[in-house]
């Protein structure tokens, strides 16, 4: 009896351990594999890379083959016209064409053969560069998926009128609040969101509610929100999205309610989302700073 | 008889695994709990009979304890009508036999009191019992009910401020596995951690305090014990008084003289200490002995 016991309670104590452990190791597999995931694109960037360089040299050593002229040449480049985006071969050659009267033929056969020859390197690197920039932002589109699902928006405020992810450009940062008219704290902390919504007005900011039971249009759910809101005097937009819209599909992974996010006008999310309401001065403390911080950032990018 | 009888017993001694298997299938979702997602379903509309949370990453279903509460607090019903018809159909089938074999927070209890030390007797403190009828009283039914914003919205106060079993199976698998939840943990957390590490650590002193003191749901089913249809019959011709079934009821029931007291979660500790196997399950009066019988077995007694 006594080792039968025993035995129960440690395999009790080895089931609770083996929980807990099996969601370490969880998280960690899931880290690991973001891991890899991000070495392998800088991988493929680091290959890039590794052309670039090549090509780079390429063009050093059109100008160490024909130093002397080179050099000449380069003597004569006038610092003021460069222009970082224009055409390296094109300003090589303006420098040339200006200058001509001071090479020999024979200089100006080398010098415009070379700059030929750049031409053609310039456009293999500017195809590089472009690929990667473009791999960067399909990068940047592959996890926008993820965390960011404000990027295209469709969605109906309350009126019936369409508004699309324009809700968000207009503003420098647009405070998305979900809630559910059945959840008290969402509704105890709706008159301070209007509060914040005038107070951010002025500095280029919106708050904007979504309540999860006025998906897909249900006009019994929209009746029964407006109403509330009307209750607790909050005039602030609120939006009605579609369930299998990538908003839809963000709001049903959010396991409490009221959370509180802030979108930038490009419809990225910034910071961590918010659990709470804000009628908790502490929480309206960290969301007022956060906000202040992406006005900051958005009048920096300006 | 016979047969039945050892029915009756052959069921109470496989009882943990009934509750093992009644736990996993009311948290069939085992993959949320790495996820800290929670399963939202049409399943989750109807109720667990047990005390189980709405917010287990795992739950199959609703808390009834819970949906009532929420339902009560709400500001479109006055009243759930729906979860009490529920306590009132699973009341009558199966009485306090659901806190027994099919609550998981039963079953964790039972298996606290597996870990070997010093245990202690109840019988002095049955007093308490009664405090888990204010709680339902005062914490699931009128305070939701009662205390409430403009707009006629309430908090489910057992659930907030009391339910041990929603922060083991709420709050802790969704904090791990959930960051944004994580962060949002505050003082109300730490509070009912404590009451559960106080429920964890008295659950290996004492037998199941939670359900004998504190558990609403518990006291809910106790007041269709003596009416279920699932019931505990001693059958007086072969009860010899001999006062082991007493001994070993670890709910404090005096088995012979009140068989379907409030208190028994039919666990079938006496039929297993009846030197005389007269102690069986019946259900609706059928593999039993005929009425006379029965009846003469409780004026006997």
């Amino acid at each position: 009896m006594k080792t039968k016991r025993t035995l129960i309670s440690i395999i009790t104590l080895c089931a609770a351990l083996s929980l807990t452990a099996c969601n370490g190791s969880g998280s960690a597999t899931t880290e690991n594999s973001q891991k890899t995931q991000t070495e392998s694109t800088t991988e493929a960037v680091d290959n890039s890379n590794t052309k670039l360089d090549d090509l780079y040299q390429q063009e050093n050593q059109i100008f160490a083959d024909h130093q002397d002229v080179w050099n000449k040449a380069f003597g004569m480049a006038n610092k003021s016209d460069a222009d970082p985006s224009g055409d390296y071969a094109d300003y090589l050659a303006g420098i040339i064409e200006s200058n001509k009267e001071s090479f020999t033929d024979d200089e100006l056969k080398t010098l415009n053969d070379d700059i030929e020859t750049i031409r053609q390197i310039e456009k293999q690197i500017d195809e590089i560069e472009n690929k990667n920039a473009g791999s960067e932002s399909t990068d940047q589109n592959d996890n926008s998926e993820e965390i960011t699902p404000f990027k295209s928006f469709s969605g109906k405020n309350f009126d019936g009128n369409s508004v699309d992810e324009s809700l968000f450009s207009n503003n420098a940062v647009t405070v998305v609040n979900f809630w559910f008219t059945g959840c008290k704290p969402c509704v105890a902390e709706l008159s301070k969101l209007n509060e914040l919504n005038d107070a951010i007005k002025s500095m280029g900011g919106e708050v904007v509610g979504i309540n999860t039971e006025t998906f897909d249009g249900n006009e019994d759910a929209i009746k029964e929100a407006a109403a509330v809101l009307d209750s607790q005097g909050a005039k602030y937009r609120n939006i009605s999205v579609d369930s299998d819209s990538s908003v839809g599909k963000y709001a049903s992974d959010i396991m409490a309610f009221p959370t509180t996010i802030l979108v930038d006008r490009n419809g990225n999310i910034v910071g961590d989302p918010m659990l709470g309401g804000i009628d908790d001065q502490a929480n309206y403390d960290s969301l007022m700073k956060q906000i202040q911080s992406v006005i900051d950032a958005d009048s920096k990018d300006k | 008889m016979d047969k039945n009888k050892s029915l009756s017993k052959k069921t109470a001694r496989i009882r943990g695994w009934i509750q093992a298997a009644a736990t996993l299938l009311t948290n069939i979702h085992i993959p949320n709990l790495f996820k800290g997602k929670i399963y939202q379903g049409k399943a989750k509309t109807v109720c667990v009979p047990g005390l189980n949370c709405y917010s287990c990453p795992a739950a199959t279903g609703a808390c009834p304890i819970g949906a009532f509460q929420a339902v009560v607090g709400s500001s479109k019903f006055k009243f759930s009508y729906y979860i009490t018809g529920f306590f009132i159909l699973i009341g009558v089938i199966l009485g306090r036999f659901i806190c027994g074999f099919l609550c998981p927070f039963g079953w964790f209890q039972d298996l606290l009191h597996k870990i070997p030390g010093k245990k202690f007797s109840t019988a002095r403190l049955k007093p308490l019992r009664y405090l888990k009828y204010i709680i339902l009283i005062v914490f699931v039914i009128l305070l939701p009910m009662l205390v409430t914003n403009s707009i006629g919205m309430g908090d489910p106060f057992f659930c907030k401020y009391i339910c041990p079993q929603g922060v083991l199976e709420g709050a802790i698998p969704l904090s791990l596995g959930n960051a944004a939840i994580r962060s949002a943990l505050g003082k109300l957390f730490s509070f009912k951690c404590l009451i559960l590490i106080t429920v964890v650590v008295l659950s290996i002193l004492f037998y199941r305090p939670f359900c004998k003191w504190i558990c609403p749901l518990g006291a809910i089913y106790s007041l269709f014990n003596k009416v279920s249809l699932m019931r505990i019959n001693v059958e007086s011709s072969k009860c010899v008084g001999c006062g082991k079934c007493s001994k070993a009821c670890k709910m404090d029931v005096d088995v012979c003289k009140t068989p379907n007291h409030p208190e028994c979660i039919r666990c079938g500790a006496c039929m297993k200490a009846c030197p005389k196997d007269a102690i069986h399950y019946q259900f609706m009066g059928k593999p039993c002995s005929p009425k006379g019988h029965k009846q003469s077995s409780k004026t006997n007694m």
